[in-house]
């Protein structure tokens, strides 16, 4: 049974909006500020206050993950200061999401105080659809779709932070959608950051059995929690032409049809 | 036995690395705490009179919790309700493979019943694997390469794993139960337990018990020799026993 | 040296390229993890097994942290049974050992079942040097020696060698003849190596589990060789990592149910022998020598760190190569040395000081699968990220390092963020098309568009949008 957004004339047991602000990613704010947008559309549209603090650049992930431990620390610090306060932090990225709620508090082993930092941000940050299904407890937010989709889980968001259920939910309750799951859904698609540089000949044959699997359902379009997926899915079925497209999950969660 | 001599100098200096590594410079003073080491023997004897229990109240279930896990990882399963049916059992298969080299362990089971003579009537007079008086570490090891059946007992079965237990010893020679392409074992229903944990407590009680004596050699046999190293596929007998018979000798 | 070291990068693409080695890793890691999946589910609610994997990893950690006291427990209790117990520091000291002791029995062939410790050691070339035949007899093993290989998987070491390939080895070797049929295949081994068991004076085995209360060596095999090899020579020695102790006669039960699981999706493998000891005097057969060659070999760079200890946990299952998915495109001779996969990619460079494998922390997408499987719940990821501080000052390239040091500057302020991608969309206007990059020379990019197209820089981030209108839009 899907949970419904919140209708105007529902009675709240408060009266206050929920207030989130949005860590928008530095992928998305540079290469894909759509996928904000659709962010912020389907936030709004389920009466959420959202907020973008504008000093935001990168939560430190590139730098971590690459054995760059000081420039990374530098990087994180910075996003504590700015997502300091009380708000919701919403980050439409499973990877960025466990960046904070995970890796923190490995960058900052044995610094006590910055880590009651970040286990304060920890409690109020969630993962986009984990914020929509666990805090705002909605599965249908309202869009429209026409067509099949298969859902890819972005390994972090999988493993991390054990999203599985929550996006697939999500995507159910689209007006239109049907969704189709394919074949190893849970298989990486051999992004990985750093990885997808340094070795891309192992990381492209990872992906080409990704984008088998995708294709085989016949879907429209693949959609995911991260847009690092996105931009790797995406940019080898557009170097091949193909006729399914990558989305982010919130792209689909701000359709209004097509 | 003889406890052989305190190992070299090497030992301390191992060992002291390996406190350096873990941030001491001490040997530990007490043991650490693990509590499977820490039961004393009235514990011990109080847990293994618990299993007892619990096995002789379960033995049919048992057997045939045995019988099943035992089929589906290869063995052939035959329930007989006494050993001179076991006896008649082991000829037919001696007489099934047209064997002429059988041999066997000297062992409880064989004096429960007759297993020779339907053995000879097959024409697979059973050799007696052993290297006591006449016989030389060479001829033994070259009888049981010879041999096309091998017969033994057990000294436990385990339901939970299909497990056929094995411990060489006097009478017992490891090879029986190894070298021959067919292989029969003949579990007392009485042996059976249920699960590792009870195999593993009866080992530890023993092991309290004869104060640190310990079998030189045990032996968990689950079923066919197996391979799957060329092309994942599946084929038995590649070492030892390609096919292998539990006998589950009575019923409850 | 520094090819050695990080030599990951091009083996890997070599084995990518590889079609036959593509379809053969295709339908063997699939055949491991349906098994293995099947084997634990079909068993245990997902609890059960979680409190298993908890508690063989609690047992595991808190025995490294006593390390200093089981292993002298495992060498009194071992030389109670009248076995001898070796102290090595390293793979040389490891051979002189074995070596002394062949010599000493006069020695003239070796019959060996698995031991990955052996492989560590370069056992076999130390003893043809000295004149004396090693052979491996599992048959996974003995194909890859005969080969001349090196392992390609911690339990299927030949898992990459189709049946005609194995038909051509023996027919080289053994001078039999052609055949496709697997289980003629496995009949001509178990006749060639028989030979081998009758004849051999000394039996080589490694050690999965070695019991500190009762100091006993536990043997965890399928085919038999195991047995043989610890049975019938006179003289027997295990080899094993220092790591291989676990406390209790009684824990052995947990790990009997995890490792085959976790390995072949077996509940329980065909043999699992108990070595306590050489025969005793009134057995009828059995060694009359039995040695414990305890080896530390660069284990000690692991121990004594607080985080990386924790990959001395691993039990040797394999599980983590099986649904990595860079092994699966890669396979095990891509990694270098004995052990491939993500374990692999923690110890290898751990263990060997960054002199192997520098690059191999890297060769993992982090995406998690592997820590999933463990049976004693190793987190390889986060070690991975642990070591990839020392890979990178190893193995990072120019262009890497500058990327990484203009990063931080850029992600210091929102406005030189904001100046940068100013700059790179300017640079990227002769590149892109249609908001794609299809081709570059820029090192990482040009790495990148191999295969896939990058997409351009938004000409306008989220940050402009918001500020220009999206931040006081109403739903």
């Amino acid at each position: 049974m899907a949970r419904h957004r919140p209708r105007s004339g529902r009675s709240q047991p408060s009266p206050r909006r929920v207030k989130a602000a949005l860590c928008v990613t530095c992928l998305i704010d540079q290469f894909f500020p759509h996928v904000g947008e659709a962010a912020v559309k389907v936030l709004r549209r389920l009466d959420v206050d959202v907020s973008f603090p504008e000093q935001q650049t990168c939560c430190g992930q590139i730098a971590f993950n690459g054995g760059y431990r000081a420039e990374a620390t530098a990087v994180a610090r910075r996003f504590l200061d700015i997502f300091a306060g009380d708000d919701y932090v919403v980050v439409p990225s499973g990877s960025c999401a466990s960046m904070i709620k995970v890796f923190y508090a490995e960058l900052f082993q044995g610094d006590e105080a910055t880590l009651e930092r970040v286990r304060q941000l920890v409690a109020r940050t969630y993962e986009f659809t984990e914020f929509l299904t666990e805090v705002l407890e909605v599965d249908d937010v309202g869009a429209k779709f026409s067509g099949s989709v298969t859902y890819h889980d972005g390994c972090h968001a999988l493993r991390e932070l054990r999203i599985k259920q929550g996006p697939r939910a999500l995507v159910a309750a689209v007006e239109g959608a049907e969704l189709r799951e394919m074949e190893a859904s849970e298989a990486c698609c051999g992004f990985g950051g750093l990885f997808s540089v340094k070795f891309p000949e192992v990381s492209g044959a990872i992906l080409d059995e990704k984008l088998r699997h995708v294709e085989a359902t016949g879907a429209r379009a693949v959609v995911t929690t991260d847009c690092g997926c996105v931009m790797h899915m995406a940019g080898a079925m557009r170097r091949r032409a193909l006729d399914t497209r990558a989305l982010h999950i919130a792209e689909l969660l701000a359709g209004e049809g097509g | 036995m003889t406890t052989q001599p305190e190992a070299s100098p090497a030992k301390e200096a191992f060992l002291q690395r390996i406190r350096q590594a873990l941030g001491r410079a001490e040997p530990a003073t007490s043991p650490p705490d693990h509590p499977p080491l820490k039961t004393n023997l009235v514990r011990q004897e109080e847990k293994l009179r618990t299993i007892r229990a619990k096995v002789e109240a379960r033995r049919e279930r048992n057997a045939e919790r045995l019988a099943e896990n035992a089929t589906k990882v290869g063995w052939h399963v035959h329930r007989v309700e006494t050993h001179d049916e076991a006896a008649a059992a082991v000829a037919a298969i001696a007489a099934g493979l047209h064997a002429r080299n059988v041999v066997r362990t000297a062992e409880d089971c064989f004096r429960q019943a007759d297993y020779d003579g339907p053995l000879r009537r097959a024409r697979a007079a059973p050799i007696i694997l052993a290297s006591g008086r006449n016989r030389s570490r060479d001829s033994l090891k070259a009888t049981a390469f010879d041999a096309d059946l091998g017969v033994t007992g057990v000294s436990w079965a385990i339901a939970e794993t299909a497990s056929c237990v094995i411990v060489p010893r006097r009478g017992v020679a490891r090879l029986a139960s190894l070298a021959p392409p067919v292989y029969v074992a003949i579990v007392g229903i009485e042996q059976i337990l249920e699960t590792l944990d009870d195999y593993f407590a009866t080992v530890r009680l023993e092991h309290m018990k004869g104060r640190g004596h310990v079998a030189a050699y045990a032996n968990f046999i689950s079923g066919p020799s197996r391979t799957a190293d060329i092309e994942q596929t599946l084929t038995v007998g590649v070492h030892g026993p390609g096919v292998v018979h539990m006998l589950i000798v009575g019923r409850e | 040296m520094a090819a050695k070291a990080a030599a990951f990068k091009r083996s890997s693409a070599v084995a990518v390229r590889n079609p036959k080695l593509q379809q053969t890793l295709h339908h063997v890691v699939r055949h491991f993890t349906e098994a293995r999946d099947a084997a634990v589910a079909s068993e245990f609610p997902p609890e059960t097994w979680e409190q298993m994997r908890e508690r063989a990893s609690s047992i595991k950690l808190q025995t490294l942290l006593n390390l200093d006291f089981y292993l002298d427990m495992v060498d009194r209790n071992v030389r109670r049974n009248g076995g001898h117990v070796h102290f090595a520091a390293d793979a040389a000291e490891a051979n002189r050992i074995v070596l002394d002791i062949a010599k000493r029995n006069a020695v003239k062939r070796v019959i060996k079942s698995k031991s990955m410790v052996s492989e560590e050691m370069r056992l076999n070339p130390t003893l043809e040097a000295e004149g004396i035949v090693p052979v491996e007899t599992d048959l996974g093993e003995y194909i890859i020696q005969l080969a001349k290989e090196t392992p390609f998987h911690i339990i299927a070491p030949a898992m990459h060698k189709t049946r005609q390939d194995v038909s051509r080895l023996f027919q080289d070797w053994l001078r039999s003849a052609p055949t496709d049929d697997i289980k003629t295949l496995c009949a001509i081994a178990r006749n060639a190596l028989r030979q081998q068991f009758a004849t051999a004076d000394m039996g080589v085995s490694g050690a999965n589990f070695v019991v500190a209360e009762t100091g006993t060596v536990v043997l965890v095999t399928n085919e038999g060789n195991g047995r043989m090899t610890t049975s019938v020579p006179r003289v027997h020695v295990a080899l094993a990592g220092m790591e291989r102790v676990i406390p209790a006669i009684e824990d052995v039960a947990l790990f009997l149910r995890l490792l085959p699981r976790s390995a072949t999706g077996q509940r329980i493998t065909s043999y699992n022998s108990f070595i306590s000891g050489p025969r005793r005097a009134s057995d009828e057969d059995g060694p009359e020598e039995f040695h414990l060659v305890l080896v530390d070999n660069g284990r000690l760079n692991l121990l004594k760190d607080e985080r990386l200890r924790e990959a001395l946990k691993c039990i040797r299952c394999g599980a983590c190569l099986n649904v990595c998915p860079v092994y699966q495109k890669t396979g095990g001779h891509a990694y270098g040395w004995v052990y491939p996969g993500p374990i692999g990619a923690i110890v290898t460079p751990a263990m060997n000081g960054f002199a192997r494998g520098a690059d191999l922390p890297f060769a993992s997408t982090l995406c998690g699968a592997c820590k999933d499987v463990c049976p004693v719940k190793i987190d390889i990821p986060k070690l991975l990220l642990d070591l990839r501080p020392e890979a990178a000052r190893r193995t990072g390239t120019w262009a890497e390092r500058l990327l990484m040091r203009r990063w931080v500057d850029m992600m210091r302020a929102r406005e030189s963020l904001e100046r940068s991608s100013r700059l790179a969309r300017l640079m990227q206007r002769p590149l892109s098309r249609e908001g794609v990059i299809r081709r570059s020379r820029l090192p990482l990019l040009a790495a990148w568009t191999q295969a896939r197209d990058f997409p351009a820089v938004a000409e306008k981030s989220f940050a402009r949008r918001w500020r220009d209108g999206l931040s006081r839009a109403e739903p």
